[in-house]
């Protein structure tokens, strides 16, 4: 079923193969900013590199740790934020998906004029963070969003009829006699009733405030609701009756859902197709029933086994993630997972930092770590105090301390006086490959890099 | 008058992982703190019933390291400080020690609670106090409870009754006075406070790397501040289970947790319970939570226990209409559930619950006698546990016509 709604953005059409939202290359990185003078040190990548698309009718679910970008991504998406680059295009017919990627694909200092205005034709007409004027209040009303606390995001000082009637008045909807009775159809759908209209959000419990922020988010009969956790804050009897209530909502008015959460169990419930997120990157994207059946990334695995289900048997747990969530400031190389992956090989990105990530604190020398000289981040001289610092750095390295992977990852150790300089084989960014139809990984033990590895895969 | 707890039985055995689950405002936390004393008083009032504690000695036989004669814990009751061990009103002829929280003295709550008794909360940012670093936080509770034993541990008679052993027992005790504090410095008596120091520092970092935190010397100099979320959960672990405690509370430790760092707090809870024999209680609204670390699960509703149960029989299969609806309620992401099983309704205002069973105004199975006859906990046929629901009575015990019965059929 396609989705057609009278107020579309002007001069598109829905795509025939029913993507409502395709993102491209989306990054966002907050500044990370120090000293006096607030100078600008480094940047979070919060979302570092992502695509994908939502289609019309579906639910989308994203799911990741906390700190992995997911509401950034959401944030982004719904236009409450800009991109730092790459963009979010709406409604994109299939010919214009087509131009778009081949102008993407150019690098842009090599489009020719004749390209660079189509892509600006395009990028005004469907980026959501270059829309202006109309273009853009369709988009607006098209996107709702829903937020994981209904207390904090409704009005303290408005009325329920005023904050679930303020969508329609600002759109000029409804007024008067008409917007209360347009309310109370709205509060109705969602459960509540004309009871509730002359309440604050403060005298309703905490599912009724959510039923509150869908209602509201209801009220221009969006295409799209990005519901960021709309349940982690509810118990489990409420929340059972906030997830049936989006179910219907959705089968009666054929929403898209951008479903993010961190519990598997409400992401495998909800959605249709699921994106797992870690560091600011896609790791895995599938169907709902791929993803949960058979998962292919060691982290959505890992994340799986981690969370505690009411169905599982003792049999069936899996291993457990060690160490931190590393720096999103600066993400590994490679595979961003390989720091904590257990089936790690020498091909996911060893670097200088894995160095000092697993020998700090094991008596390898590096408290006497003076200098690093970096010549790229697999490549670098460290300098030490003295001779036999830089020896137990190079005994550490070739013994047990680190795994055997990073091992063989060290194209070369050379120990010069004082100074060790260290070598990684360099690994590329890993891309997302399609390795079943509909299912996306980017790890290396199921991709077309698999071949790299040789007869270490079985 | 808010009944935050109401009528509230439940036993915790030595040893047992006890896990209370309930939904917001259902009383677990209040009857979790209550263990302690920790409500405050007013504006809460003790309107009746008793918490009692059966403080453990160690096993004369074994020491503590577990034998036969006291079931491998390591523990067994202790005598009755009245009677002996012989039998007298005051432990109800029993000859064991029992202390009622909710009316002990002061002084012996203090010895029992971070000692005997000890809490994990839920939000490990707050329960940390930010002015002191990690290892001194840890210290103050083997200063306030073990005195004695870090004294002789450093080599010093604890009964030493000359000035410098008065000094340093001040000192083991935290009561040095500003003066006191030059004369710790004075030759003659340094060499044994740094003893005293580094035995307490030692010990603090034994009960951190229990908890498995890398390099505990150097997290205890830093402050709550400097540590991530699953770090300051660790050490207040660390902390509660420093003096070896009877039982441990666990308040919804896992809940401002990430799902990996949450499994690796599980999994360590359970660890330490089956290194130090101790019993727990575990609060969470989390089914799933619960599965993973209890034996036996207590399900509690507007104030009340509704059923108690081993876990595995409990999750297996459900009794008490309250119990079904949670779990069917509760998304998996093992299998598919299609539509979820939602309660309806709303969890009662607890200033005026419902008459008689509390459940009845949402329970699918509600009939006349759960609007007038209040149900109480009783073994349900066929099954272990206990479960306050007319389903499992018979119109004979509960003395009613049995048209006035709910069944299982039976649903509105």
């Amino acid at each position: 079923m396609t989705v057609t709604r009278e107020h579309a953005v002007r001069g598109t059409h829905a795509s025939s193969n029913q993507a409502l939202v395709r993102v491209r290359d989306l990054r966002k990185y907050f500044p990370i900013r120090e000293g006096p003078l607030q100078r600008v040190v480094g940047h979070v990548r919060a979302v570092d590199g992502v695509n994908f698309e939502v289609r019309a009718g579906e639910t989308l679910g994203i799911v990741g740790e906390s700190g992995c970008g997911k509401t950034t991504l959401g944030r982004v998406i719904s236009g409450l934020t800009d991109p730092t680059e790459g963009g979010v295009y709406y409604r994109l017919s299939d010919e214009d998906v087509a131009r778009l990627d081949a102008l993407l694909a150019v690098p842009p200092e090599r489009l020719s004029p004749a390209q660079r205005e189509e892509l600006e034709r395009l990028d005004r007409a469907h980026r959501v963070d270059r829309l202006q004027g109309d273009a853009w209040r369709a988009y607006r009303r098209n996107c709702q969003v829903v937020f994981q606390d209904a207390f904090s995001s409704l009005n303290p000082r408005q009325l329920v009829k005023d904050i679930v009637g303020r969508p329609l008045k600002v759109y000029r909807e409804a007024s008067g006699g008409a917007l209360l009775e347009r309310v109370v159809e709205l509060l109705e759908s969602v459960g509540l009733g004309r009871h509730h209209l002359y309440r604050y959000p403060h005298q309703l419990s905490g599912g009724q405030r959510q039923r509150i922020s869908i209602a509201r988010a209801l009220a221009l009969k969006p295409a799209l609701i990005v519901l960021d956790e709309p349940t982690s804050a509810l118990d489990v009897s409420v929340q059972a009756q906030i997830l049936n209530l989006l179910g219907d909502l959705q089968a009666e008015h054929g929403l898209t859902y951008l479903f993010i959460s961190h519990d598997l169990g409400v992401v495998r419930h909800m959605s249709d197709r699921v994106l797992v997120m870690y560091l600011g990157e896609i790791v895995e994207g599938s169907s709902r029933q791929d993803m949960f059946t058979a998962p292919l990334h060691p982290y959505s695995q890992a994340l799986m086994a981690a969370r505690p289900d009411v169905m599982e048997s003792e049999a069936e747990r899996g291993w457990l993630l060690e160490g931190a969530v590393p720096d999103p400031a600066r993400p590994p190389q490679g595979c961003r997972f390989h720091t904590r992956c257990p089936v790690v090989t020498p091909f996911c990105g060893f670097e200088v930092d894995d160095v000092v990530r697993s020998l700090e604190g094991h008596g390898a020398g590096l408290d006497e770590l003076e200098g690093i000289e970096r010549r790229s981040p697999f490549h670098a001289q460290l300098a030490f105090a003295d001779e036999a610092a830089a020896d137990r750095l190079v005994r550490a390295l070739q013994g047990a301390d680190v795994g055997a992977s990073m091992r063989e990852a060290l194209l070369q150790l050379e120990r010069r006086d004082a100074t060790v300089e260290i070598r990684f084989r360099e690994i590329d960014p890993v891309p997302l490959e399609e390795v079943r139809p509909g299912h996306v990984t980017s790890c290396i033990l199921h991709t077309s890099r698999r071949a790299d590895l040789g007869d270490r895969a079985s | 008058m808010v009944h935050a707890v109401d009528g509230v039985s439940f036993d915790i055995l030595d040893g047992e992982a006890l896990g209370l689950v309930g939904e917001t405002g259902c009383g677990k936390t209040v009857t979790a703190r209550s263990f302690l004393r920790l409500v405050p008083m007013p504006p809460g009032v003790h309107a009746g019933g008793r918490v009692v504690f059966w403080p453990r000695s160690p096993c004369p036989v074994c020491g503590g390291t577990g034998c036969a004669s006291c079931g491998a814990t390591g523990r067994v009751p202790s005598p009755c400080p009245v009677c002996r061990g012989t039998g007298c009103p005051t432990c109800d002829g029993t000859g064991e020690e029992a202390v009622d929280v909710l009316t002990a003295p002061e002084e012996r709550l203090r010895d029992i609670r971070g000692n005997r008794i000890a809490m994990i909360f839920q939000d490990p940012g707050k329960a940390l106090n930010p002015a002191l670093a990690v290892g001194d936080q840890v210290g103050e509770v083997l200063f306030a409870h073990r005195s004695d034993e870090v004294l002789r541990r450093a080599g010093i008679d604890p009964t030493d009754t000359s000035v410098a052993g008065h000094l340093l027992r001040r000192m083991a005790n935290q009561r040095t006075r500003q003066v006191e504090t030059l004369a710790l410095r004075s030759p003659g008596i340094r060499g044994s406070a740094r003893k005293v120091r580094r035995v307490v520092d030692d010990w603090v970092a034994g009960s951190l790397a229990e908890t498995r935190i890398a390099d505990p010397r150097k997290i205890m100099r830093s402050y709550p501040h400097e540590l991530s979320g699953g770090m300051k959960q660790r050490v207040m672990i660390a902390q509660a289970l420093a003096c070896d405690p009877e039982l441990l509370i666990a308040d919804e430790p896992t809940t401002a947790l990430d799902v990996t760092i949450q499994a690796r707090i599980l999994d360590l809870i359970r660890e330490l319970q089956a290194r130090h024999r101790s019993a727990v209680l575990y609060i969470s609204h989390d089914l799933s939570v619960v599965k993973r670390v209890c034996d036996r699960v207590a399900v509690m509703y507007a104030g009340r226990v509704v059923e108690t149960r081993d876990a595995d029989e409990l999750f297996r299969a459900p009794l008490h209409p309250y119990t079904r609806g949670l779990l069917a309620a509760t998304p998996s992401h093992r299998e598919e559930r299609g539509r979820l099983a939602a309660i309806d309704g709303t969890v009662p205002e607890l200033i005026d619950p419902p008459p008689a069973c509390r459940f009845h105004p949402r329970c699918p199975h509600a009939a006349e006698v759960c609007t007038v006859v209040d149900p109480v906990l009783t073994s349900p046929p066929a099954s272990e546990g206990q479960v306050a629901c007319f389903l499992y009575r018979t119109p004979h015990e509960v003395g009613v016509d049995p048209e006035q019965m709910p069944t299982l059929e039976r649903t509105r």
